[in-house]
């Protein structure tokens, strides 16, 4: 493609072989660098999953509405002033069948401290979730969210993969823990502690 | 990558022939120690070398084919499982070699990114001489125009400077680049000897010829980094939504979702679509029954959270753009709903369940329902959707594809799911290891028709059914850019195929002593680089006859232009 060039531009060729070569080794790197890693957040136990937002990083909550199972309306503004676990969840998700009982124990666990437990029911019809809901015995009510706007509007502030996703809310509205995917005990009531925690 | 030059000598690229230094290669005797600069200059030599870039394109091609023989991790991740069920000692050597996921193997980012080091070290230096050689000057003509490929040869009766006038306007009519004799040029200056022989015009045309090469080269560039562009910050994902669902589009809310590798589910488009209506309409008569005439998806969607909502139309190959990203319609299906009332009466289901189509034809769709949550144990329904239902020789099949006698035939399972732990399942899939068949046939059911499960289980319920279609969500921000660079290419390629670099060289000599006393004898010769149609020689033809025709207007009373040359 090239035929030998003439000398006066051989060094020209020799430093645009460099930059060429630089610009590669660039693109290389880039692209091989490991994504996220950002510094708003620390990690609960060092499990890269469950994490705490650093104070003065914490994002703010979206607010939402919607119908829970039984029919009543439902706004997250009723729930300012408490701490709130928002855990995302279906009836048809088997990780969530798994954590259900862990949720129901912590949920147990910390009302008197005040926690609020909410349920968003992603992509769910109310028949299935209510079976699911009866079968764990979930105390706590859950919003309907068949089309994931909620999930959409939350996963603009914190990267929600799917179903199971549980954020802890402080008082002031804003994400202070998640976890994503299956919740453990010790993950969700170190979060807890933390937040519940005065000044938390 | 092709290359129009001439390989060996090239009679309209002097400069490159005489400063061409001797190729170093390892082998080449003398000069001593082949040192480490030495080494990459040669393998830059080499990797800009044409038959480099054309061994890099040929990998690259046959980089994809293992792409399209074995299943690949992002198109078909089940597929990949079961490839190592079924080859369980060739399948982990296949994956070490990147060969389930070859696109972003180490080694095709390496020939890719070879190959584009190629193609800039090629388009480069190519760029810098055509700039160079659209700055200099034609040759001078040579002394004797009759030894070129063309020529021709007349008298006229004007003098050889009008003459010489003449023809660089004639030439310069034709979009030629001129060259005059300099001042200092005129006869004897240049060692030619005779009166007039400074009279000449040097003409060359075609400069695009190289352009058009440099373009194709460029927009080849130009494509590869679209590609990339399109991989890096583009996505694709998949979405089976039923009629009357709406949908976010968040990375929950999808059924597959592919990202480029500097994409996020915060980079999807933020609209919501609910489909109100799905049509899809069937050739009802003749040879065609059965084949679909036309499909049609109504939707309403927002394209930002809380925008206003707007209705609009998919079809097959006609997507559409909401928020930057494009939703295709790429399939559809029957969703029966079915109700399951458990053993203690409390509807434990009650949803419209997507049944994908087989092979078999007309629409005959296989599903499953899954019902983890009914008591006392959980129960579990392989079915068949027949659209058209008919009674051959005692099996039911489909014989419309169109929904107009619908039945779903069900087999019962009840027992362990396999879901309370473990990992996710196809929900197209039902594993009945842990489960006891109810019934020792299939049960057809008409719409709004149920069957009691034995056991006093409960009943299942066909209340009906509506339609789904699946949608592919796609945005490809190199998807313009690669039109445009492909556009470029093809361009290029014509221009470079089509465009010939010729000269037309014009003397105009006073005659021989005897032939007249005004006579002035014009030369004209001319030569094309690569001339395979042979237009040149008719070009030149006209050309030759135009400049006579020029030069006979002008000759007889006053000249038509000046007989001074026009200023250099």
């Amino acid at each position: 493609m090239l035929r030998a060039l003439p000398v006066r531009t051989r060094r020209r060729t020799a430093v645009l072989a460099a930059a060429v070569l630089a610009g590669v080794l660039v693109v290389v790197l880039v692209t091989a660098w490991p994504g996220g890693g950002s510094g708003n957040t620390t990690t609960v136990d060092g499990n890269p999953s469950a994490v705490l937002y650093t104070a003065g990083h914490r994002p703010l909550a979206p607010g939402f509405t919607g119908t829970t199972l039984t029919g009543s309306q439902l706004s997250s503004s009723s729930y300012r002033g408490h701490v709130v676990v928002l855990n995302f969840w279906g009836s048809w998700c088997v990780p969530c069948r798994e954590e259900a009982t862990t949720l129901a124990a912590v949920a147990g666990r910390y009302r008197p401290a005040g926690v609020s437990f909410l349920g968003v029911d992603v992509r769910d019809t109310t028949a299935s979730a209510q079976a699911f809901v009866n079968q764990f015995h979930v105390g706590y009510p859950s919003v309907g969210d068949a089309s994931s706007v909620i999930t959409a509007d939350f996963s603009d502030v914190v990267p929600i993969a799917g179903t199971p996703t549980t954020l802890v809310i402080d008082r002031t509205g804003h994400i202070a823990g998640a976890v994503f995917g299956t919740v453990t005990y010790s993950d969700l009531t170190a979060i807890l502690a933390k937040v519940t925690a005065k000044g938390g | 990558m092709t290359d129009v030059r001439a390989p060996e000598s090239d009679p309209f690229d002097p400069a490159a022939e005489r400063d061409d230094p001797p190729r170093p290669g390892p082998g080449s005797p003398g000069g001593g120690a082949f040192g480490l600069a030495d080494w990459l200059k040669w393998a830059w030599r080499q990797l800009t070398s044409m038959r480099i870039a054309l061994i890099l394109l040929f990998l690259l091609a046959v980089g994809t084919v293992p792409g399209s023989i074995l299943p690949q991790q992002g198109a078909d991740p089940a597929a990949v499982q079961q490839y190592y069920v079924s080859h369980p000692g060739l399948a982990p050597w296949l994956n070490r070699l990147g060969l389930f996921n070859v696109f972003a193997a180490p080694w095709f980012a390496a020939i890719y990114l070879l190959l584009f080091a190629s193609l800039i070290g090629c388009v480069v230096p190519r760029t810098f001489r055509l700039a160079g050689s659209t700055r200099s000057l034609p040759p001078r003509a040579p002394r004797n125009l009759s030894r070129l490929p063309r020529s021709a040869e007349y008298v006229t009766t004007l003098p050889p400077a009008a003459a010489a006038a003449v023809a660089a306007k004639v030439l310069s009519g034709h979009g030629f680049r001129l060259r005059r004799p300099a001042a200092g040029e005129d006869a004897g200056a240049t060692g030619e000897t005779g009166p007039g022989n400074g009279h000449w015009v040097s003409a060359e045309k075609g400069y695009l010829r190289e352009a058009g090469n440099l373009l194709f080269h460029l927009a080849l560039l130009g494509l590869l980094v679209s590609v990339a562009l399109g991989g890096l910050f583009g996505y694709k994902a998949d979405r089976l939504l039923v009629q009357g669902q709406t949908f976010a589009d968040t990375t929950s809310a999808l059924d597959e979702f592919h990202p480029g590798r500097f994409v996020t589910g915060a980079d999807l488009a933020r609209f919501t679509m609910t489909l109100n209506q799905f049509t899809a309409s069937y050739i009802s008569t003749g040879q065609q029954r059965g084949q679909p005439s036309a499909f049609d998806a109504r939707v309403t969607y927002t394209e930002q959270p809380g925008g206003p909502a707007r209705t609009g139309h998919l079809a097959v190959n006609r997507p559409l753009s909401v928020d930057g990203a494009k939703v295709y319609l790429i399939g559809h299906g029957y969703a029966p709903v079915f109700k399951v009332t458990d053993a203690r009466g409390q509807v434990v289901y009650d949803q419209a369940t997507p049944f994908v189509a087989g092979a078999t034809g007309n629409f005959l769709s296989e599903g499953v329902v899954k019902v983890p949550d009914a008591q006392p144990d959980q129960l579990g329904f392989t079915g068949v959707f027949v659209p058209t239902a008919a009674n051959v020789g005692g099996t039911l099949e489909s014989v419309f594809p169109a929904a107009d006698n619908p039945v779903v035939s069900l087999i019962g399972y009840a027992g362990n799911l396999g879901e309370n732990a473990g990992p996710a399942q196809s929900v197209y899939e039902l594993d009945t290891a842990g489960m006891k068949r109810l019934t020792a046939s299939p049960q057809a059911l008409a719409p709004g028709q149920s069957l009691k499960l034995p056991g006093d289980r409960g009943t299942i319920t066909f209340t009906g059914y509506v339609p789904w279609v699946s949608l592919a969500i796609t945005h490809d921000p190199g998807q313009l850019p690669a039109l445009i660079c492909g556009m470029a290419a093809l361009g290029g390629l014509l221009l470079s195929f089509m465009v010939r670099r010729r000269r037309v060289f014009v003397r105009a000599r006073a005659s021989q002593p005897g032939a007249g006393e005004n006579g002035t004898t014009v030369q004209v010769g001319g030569l094309a680089r690569t001339d395979a149609s042979g237009s040149f020689e008719a070009e030149f033809a006209a050309l030759a006859a135009e400049l006579k025709s020029a030069h006979e207007q002008a000759a007889p009373g006053e000249p038509a232009v000046s007989p001074q040359p026009e200023g250099e």
